[in-house]
């Protein structure tokens, strides 16, 4: 088992080295290049945008050379002040700075400045990853573990009046866009009924400081009970819409993955076995029908995602999804790289987890 | 994860293309044109007219393609006028205005009956390029192999691992400019991956197939196998992807516009009727918000209904 995740960690490197060409790339291709922020501000001369250039190993109108230049400054392989693949320190650039390497590019956590927050990106990602997280992982639980139910309920009692329902229920949230059943909902239980709050994580009245930073774990000690319950009210809409539309895609899914493992001839062997018929469901049935329930719920990292920016955006949570925007909208080319990239990693180590799990589901898969 | 055989666990199974000769009608008395006169394609509009929920949504689909083309000739005012509305923030639904008026009382119905040809044109217009590159891309893929298939695909792992999103978010900012043409370039170019990996599960399973083996066997050549025997087989699961593809650039158009990084501002489009509305949403003037995003919703369902009609249509497996 350890050897294969070994094994699985060590393929997920290209892929990778792959997803940082994407996000370099995107950057080059941005109208007015990378500097694109100064160009709107008069007080900002030529030459100052220059220096920051160089700093960071960028070029004005760059040849395709020089973007390879840029692309290897940018990873950390490269070192601009140098020239050369070798650092200050001596050693090849890439190593670790005790080594003898470089202090520059993502591989010495160096991601670059946010212009617009005027933070380093990888401060400003890592500070605002809790909020998605939390919201990400408490929607995914719930939905996942609502739709194992209902899939393998309606499943069971095949066309019954239960069924029925759950079909219909799960073609109309399916349907539904996400955002605006965001903004209905906070037009009924924030606007009308006033009893969940619509916006941000916690209330600022009572707020320390920002979510999951270190005042606010002091705080949060302090009385688990007034600020752990805030978040959870604020979480309540998010989380709600973010399942409403999940759950029914995904019960489908599992209504059908639970039929096909139920025609099966070990199910019926088991039946005629004479065992008990909860035995049957629950060990024959159901453990085989989580095959591809797992795989669903791994690529579906990627689509949570996505639903956190649209979830952030509806409901201003400071989350990656809502610095995306406000990073997109400053055009803060570092910002936006960083994002995607961690984005894209988060994916493909849930996708790992997933691996790992199905070997634990499937006694079938051995892995060495 | 990134293994190539991930995509032969697709929830549509592989064989659903395989074609069968067994599951004919019952054969009249003149055997020789009823083979002649019921094709695949024709055995599917069958089943297709059988599955209730998919007429009611074609229906529905039609309507609002109907609406889409007479509407804005027939809608009772202009949809960018501005008369000023009477309340602030907008008057509720009336006999004068049934879907009431924006802040500045614009009526939402007409809003609605003119954003939806351009709804359904980015919808259908970007999945139809997906749908081209993807196909494209898979045949070659499934059709090649080796090093080409190697290449191609792990280019579609990467597009998957980058949540879809964001990159479209990226380059609607960057080479958009609220033109509908761009969006939809921009939307086909990105989402043509989950089509390519499809069509190139179908070509690996099709390719070992007893028809394709006989034609192998009488020795018609790899163009023609794989154009005449392999793709027209392999497109019946493409098709359904593609209607619920359709449906989610419907949603994804409105999305994108409602941030304000899609589609001009002035033109009205549902994405951004939900984009002006969601600042009036604590007036409690719902209809603003509530009628656009019914559209959408309706829309979507309808799609939805047709796509699962399709997917049991295309079933060759399923009885007629």
């Amino acid at each position: 088992m350890t050897k294969y995740i070994i094994r699985r960690l060590l393929q997920a490197i290209p892929v990778i080295f792959l997803i940082s060409i994407v996000c370099f790339v995107l950057m080059l291709m941005a109208p007015g290049g990378p500097q694109a922020q100064f160009n709107q501000n008069r007080f900002i001369k030529p030459e100052q945008v220059d220096l920051w250039l160089q700093h960071w190993c960028l070029v004005r109108n760059p040849s395709p050379p020089d973007m390879i230049k840029e692309y290897a400054g940018w990873l950390g392989v490269w070192n601009c002040q140098t020239q050369s693949f070798i650092s200050e320190n001596g050693g090849l650039n890439f190593l670790p700075s005790f080594l003898g390497g470089g202090v520059n590019g993502m591989l010495h956590g160096d991601w670059g400045i946010s212009i617009y927050l005027n933070q380093p990106v990888l401060d400003i990602i890592l500070g605002r990853l809790p909020v998605t997280l939390l919201l990400m992982v408490t929607a995914w639980i719930i939905w996942l573990t609502l739709a194992l139910i209902l899939g393998v309920v309606a499943a069971i009692r095949r066309y019954s009046f239960f069924d029925q329902a759950a079909t219909l229920f799960s073609y109309t949230f399916y349907s539904l866009p996400t955002f605006w059943l965001g903004l209905m909902l906070i037009e009924i239980f924030a606007v009308t009924l006033h009893w969940f709050p619509s916006q941000l994580i916690q209330s600022p009245r009572i707020s320390p400081g920002p979510f999951a930073s270190a005042v606010w774990w002091q705080a949060f000690w302090t009385d688990p009970g007034l600020y752990g319950w805030d978040v959870a009210m604020h979480l309540v809409l998010p989380v709600t819409t973010l399942v409403a539309v999940s759950v029914a895609g995904d019960s489908r899914f599992v209504r059908s993955a639970m039929l096909e493992s139920l025609n099966q001839d070990y199910v019926r062997t088991a039946r005629a076995k004479g065992l008990s018929e909860r035995r049957v469901i629950f060990r024959h049935a159901f453990r085989n029908a989580l095959l591809p329930i797992i795989t669903n719920g791994a690529l579906e990292v990627a689509f949570l995602f996505s639903g956190a920016i649209v979830t952030e955006t509806i409901f201003s949570l400071q989350g990656m999804g809502y610095l995306y925007i406000q990073g997109l909208q400053a055009h803060d080319y570092f910002l936006l790289m960083g994002i995607v990239f961690i984005g894209a990693i988060l994916v493909v180590v849930f996708n790992l987890v997933a691996d790992v799990l199905y070997a634990v589901a499937d006694p079938r898969i051995r892995y060495d | 994860m990134f293994k190539p055989e991930s995509a032969d666990s697709l929830p549509i199974p592989a064989s659903a293309a395989t074609p069968s000769l067994i599951d004919g009608p019952e054969l009249p008395v003149d055997v020789e044109v009823a083979l002649e006169s019921l094709n695949q394609w024709q055995l599917a509009v069958k089943r297709f007219m059988r599955h209730r929920m998919a007429l009611i949504g074609l229906a529905m689909f039609c309507f609002i393609v109907l609406v889409a083309i007479i509407g804005p000739i027939v809608a009772p005012y202009n949809p960018i006028d501005i008369p000023g509305a009477i309340h602030q923030g907008g008057d509720g639904p009336s006999f004068t205005h049934p879907m009431g008026t924006d802040d500045a009382g614009r009526d939402v119905y007409t809003m609605v009956v003119n954003g939806a040809h351009i709804s359904l044109a980015v919808g259908f217009f970007a999945t139809v390029i997906a749908g081209i590159i993807g196909i494209i891309v898979g045949s070659i893929s499934g059709a090649a192999g080796g090093v080409v298939d190697n290449l191609l695909m792990r280019l579609v792992d990467v597009t998957f691992a980058v949540p879809l999103l964001f990159l479209i978010l990226v380059a609607a900012v960057f080479f958009g400019q609220g033109s509908m043409v761009a969006l939809i370039l921009i939307f086909g170019i990105l989402q043509w991956g989950l089509i390519a990996r499809l069509v190139r599960a179908q070509f690996l399973s099709l390719r070992e197939a007893d028809f394709v083996e006989a034609a192998r066997a009488v020795g018609v050549g790899t163009m023609r196998i794989t154009f005449r025997h392999i793709l027209p087989n392999a497109l019946g699961p493409v098709i359904v992807v593609m209607t619920l593809l359709m449906a989610s650039n419907i949603v994804l158009e409105a999305f994108v516009s409602f941030l304000n990084f899609g589609i001009a501002a002035t033109e009205p489009t549902w994405g951004n009727a939900l984009s002006n509305a969601q600042n009036a949403m604590g007036d409690g003037n719902w209809w603003w918000a509530f009628f656009p995003g019914m559209a959408i919703a309706l829309t979507v369902i309808s799609i939805n209904f047709v796509g699962d009609g399709l997917h049991d249509a295309l079933d060759p497996r399923a009885r007629l």
